[in-house]
């Protein structure tokens, strides 16, 4: 099936193949971009990754066509004049999250609109070679092969998502909209990611260089780091700094067991809040507000406890070490290891 | 433990093993793309050498005649370079299998066609409870099973429950589907369909625990916890028509027209919490038992269709209809020549390549099939006559 994008559809989709060829029919030149009429895009981009450092929030703003896909292009242009791998990745996060909205809302679409539909299923097959099909027997469902959920699937610890807990029926999984996209998120953003760090442009035009400069100066330094030293951690910790360090997504149950271990071992609300700076979505108010909640200062005020080993261990969290025998939870570590320091010193 | 064979016991298994290589090399499986598997070859001292590669199925075979391993296994994954350590390898994908195996069905009967043979003082007995000799004491023991009729109908059963789950919920069609007698307690099931080659462990173990019905919530038939009320129901949009959803609201009499019943059952349950476990208990008892670490252990190597297995002297090989298929016969490939064996252990009953056999403690002629299979299960030795005094030789290793 042949689907041709209207420009308006490339507006949300700037990352598709059609928007690189509209830009070569335009015959855009990157020194275009010092132009003073083109001052107000790159101003745009500019504001748009300001906002993704700051807050960890994407841009959900929509401009025509024009905009949006020049705004992507500056956009990424800044990211490479920075040089940041986790400014990147939070980058990638943030239009993946972007394009995830508009993939859902023209998934819901129906009615004469529906052949939006079409485009999204053009955008999961071309860009991520994965087939969605509406669901014939229920409406505003849509289907995937198992195979392709099972390779996406597995990047989720939530129960919610093990294919046992899902409707499966002759080799498709069934998904509501919101469902089927969540399930490529991180996908589309590795796929960004990927793309950003291949782009090698001829030059980087001097307006985006300064630009570049500003926003530079706004990164937080380094990753932060609690004062114990690694080894203190037990390896399901480090693991899960180590992946915070490098800018990587941590799923929520890693961050759920990231901050109950750190409030187990006397971390304050502070401490923990700076630990999760450097995650893609990052975003101050939020994190304060889950950690309190966990620390039981906020909602049912219930004091989380950190997992067990068991409950890492089936979410895919756990990377034991021979120091782990024998411990049914990460907070035991420190003590296990403090008592065998104290034996082998007595010894 | 691995009964490691000496004496005239390695001696007779290993004639037997290359006569059917030499004679039966037609029935070896050459598994697809061979240059890029792994194969393993196990020796009768339960050495393996792995990270061997063979170009061709004849070359296969010849090594097979000269060297004479009691196992052969080759990788399920296809490999750039099989010789290389793991890492190195480079993976290309592997092919989709489940094992089942007796030892994971808690079948009553096992007990009673059980054997233990002690290591110390090479008697042989019926496993009872006790877990030491009952002659000398030692704890030096190993355990063998013959399978009776009706472990292979259990076996057969998870088997053809396997193939609904694969066939109607995953969408393998049959024709994908091979199922193999392991050539022991077990069978193989091989998913020759190529779109789940490429899937990583954890796909395959999320998968795995589909089919063994592990990870259930009750949240996917639509209950819920509620702060007010302890749970709420709230049906899927999918309804309960397909996949555990289905088995699940059978098993519980419920339907999505039947919102009260549902909750009255949650109701005389006890509440969420006794429903959440009643739910992990039927989808448990649901699921098939298969080995979830074969499934998901994409660098395994699995015994090559058309080998002999070590432990029984029987040949792994396709049933092309399960029903009918019987182990003892069809798998039974090795010759009718008859040679001299001293079983081990008194009254033994079994049946093997159509013919029924009752056994004692006894210096007995018996068809080499019978005596490659009592000799790996540990129930019987060879023996040999002295050409020159006509008395038996019996091994040094048997009192």
């Amino acid at each position: 099936m042949d689907i041709r994008l209207g420009n308006a559809d490339l507006a949300r989709y700037p990352f598709l193949n059609e928007a690189a060829e509209y830009m070569s029919q335009t015959y855009f030149n990157l020194d275009d971009l010092n132009l003073p009429e083109l001052q107000h895009i790159v101003e745009r981009a500019s504001n748009r990754i300001r906002n993704e450092i700051i807050h960890g929030k994407p841009d959900y703003a929509l401009e025509r066509h024009e905009v949006e896909i020049l705004t992507f292009l500056v956009g990424i242009l800044i990211i490479k004049a920075i040089n940041s791998d986790n400014l990147t990745k939070k980058h990638s996060l943030c239009e993946a999250l972007r394009a995830e909205k508009f993939l859902v809302q023209d998934l819901k679409t129906q009615g004469e609109l529906a052949n939006k539909k079409l485009l999204v299923f053009k955008v999961f097959k071309e860009l991520l070679k994965m087939d969605v099909l509406p669901s014939l027997k229920y409406q505003l469902m849509f289907e995937v092969k198992v195979t392709d959920y099972l390779k996406r699937s597995h990047l989720f610890h939530e129960q919610e998502w093990k294919l046992i807990n899902r409707l499966v029926h002759d080799g498709r999984v069934f998904l509501d909209p919101d469902e089927t996209v969540r399930l490529i998120r991180s996908e589309l953003a590795n796929l960004l990611f990927e793309r950003i760090r291949q782009m090698n442009p001829s030059h980087i035009p001097t307006t985006i260089r300064e630009h570049a400069n500003i926003l530079r100066s706004i990164l937080p330094v380094a990753p932060r780091r609690l004062d114990n030293a690694p080894s203190a951690f037990p390896p399901c910790i480090n693991h899960a700094l180590d992946q915070m360090a490098a800018g990587e997504n941590l799923p929520h149950s890693a961050r759920v067991m990231l901050a109950t271990y750190m409030l187990a071992i006397g971390k304050n609300i502070e401490e923990i809040v700076s630990l999760f700076e450097n995650a893609p979505d990052y975003n101050e108010r939020i994190s304060r507000y889950q950690v309190e909640h966990l620390a039981g200062e906020r909602g049912s005020h219930v004091r989380y406890l950190v997992p067990s080993c068991a409950k890492l261990r089936n979410d895919g969290l756990c990377f034991a070490t021979s120091q782990c025998e024998g411990l049914i939870n990460p907070v035991q570590f420190g003590r296990a290891a403090k008592s065998y320091s104290k034996k082998a010193s007595v010894g | 433990m691995i009964l490691t064979k000496t004496g005239e016991d390695l001696h007779l298994l290993k004639i037997a093993f290359r006569e059917f290589y030499f004679n039966q090399g037609n029935m070896v499986e050459e598994p697809p793309k061979i240059r890029n598997r792994e194969f393993g070859l196990m020796g009768f001292d339960g050495v393996m050498k792995r990270h061997l590669t063979f170009s061709s199925l004849g070359g296969l075979i010849a090594s097979l005649i000269f060297e004479t391993p009691s196992d052969v296994f080759a990788s399920n994954a296809q490999y750039d370079f099989p010789t290389l350590p793991i890492s190195e390898k480079g993976w290309r994908g592997a092919e989709l299998i489940f094992d089942i195996d007796l030892k994971d069905l808690d079948m009553k009967c096992i007990r009673s066609h059980s054997y233990a043979r002690c290591l110390s003082c090479s008697s042989s007995y019926v496993s009872g409870s006790q877990e030491s000799c009952p002659k000398c004491g030692s704890n030096n023991i190993a355990e063998s099973m013959l399978p009776c009729d009706r472990c292979v109908n259990g076996l057969k059963n998870e088997v053809l429950k396997l193939h609904r789950f694969l066939t109607s919920d995953i969408g393998i069609s049959p024709e994908m589907i091979g199922t193999y007698f392991s050539g022991n307690n077990g069978f193989h099931v091989h998913v020759q369909d190529e779109s789940f080659n490429d899937l990583d462990s954890r796909a395959r173990a999320d998968l795995a625990a589909y089919i063994l019905g592990v990870g259930i919530s009750a949240d996917a038939i639509g209950v819920t916890k509620d702060i007010r009320n302890d749970f709420r129901i709230r049906f899927p949009i999918g309804g309960l028509d397909h996949g555990w959803r289905k088995r699940l609201s059978d098993r519980l009499g419920i339907s999505v027209s039947s919102q009260k019943r549902l909750s009255n059952l949650i109701k005389d349950l006890g509440g969420l919490e006794q429903f959440r476990k009643r739910v992990a208990e039927i989808t448990r008892d649901m699921g098939v038992r298969i080995d979830s670490q074969v499934t998901t252990d994409v660098h395994r190597v699995f015994r090559l269709p058309g080998t002999l297995n070590g432990k029984s002297g029987l040949t792994k090989i396709l049933c092309t209809d399960l029903n009918s298929f019987d182990p003892f016969d069809e798998s039974c490939q090795l010759s009718n020549r008859e040679v001299t064996v001293r079983v081990t252990i008194p009254k033994l009953k079994l049946r093997l390549k159509g013919e029924r056999f009752n056994l004692n403690e006894e210096y007995v002629r018996v068809p080499m099939f019978l005596a490659v299979y009592l000799i790996s299960k540990g129930l019987a030795h060879a023996v040999r006559l002295d050409p020159g005094t006509g008395r038996f030789i019996v091994p040094a290793s048997t009192p």
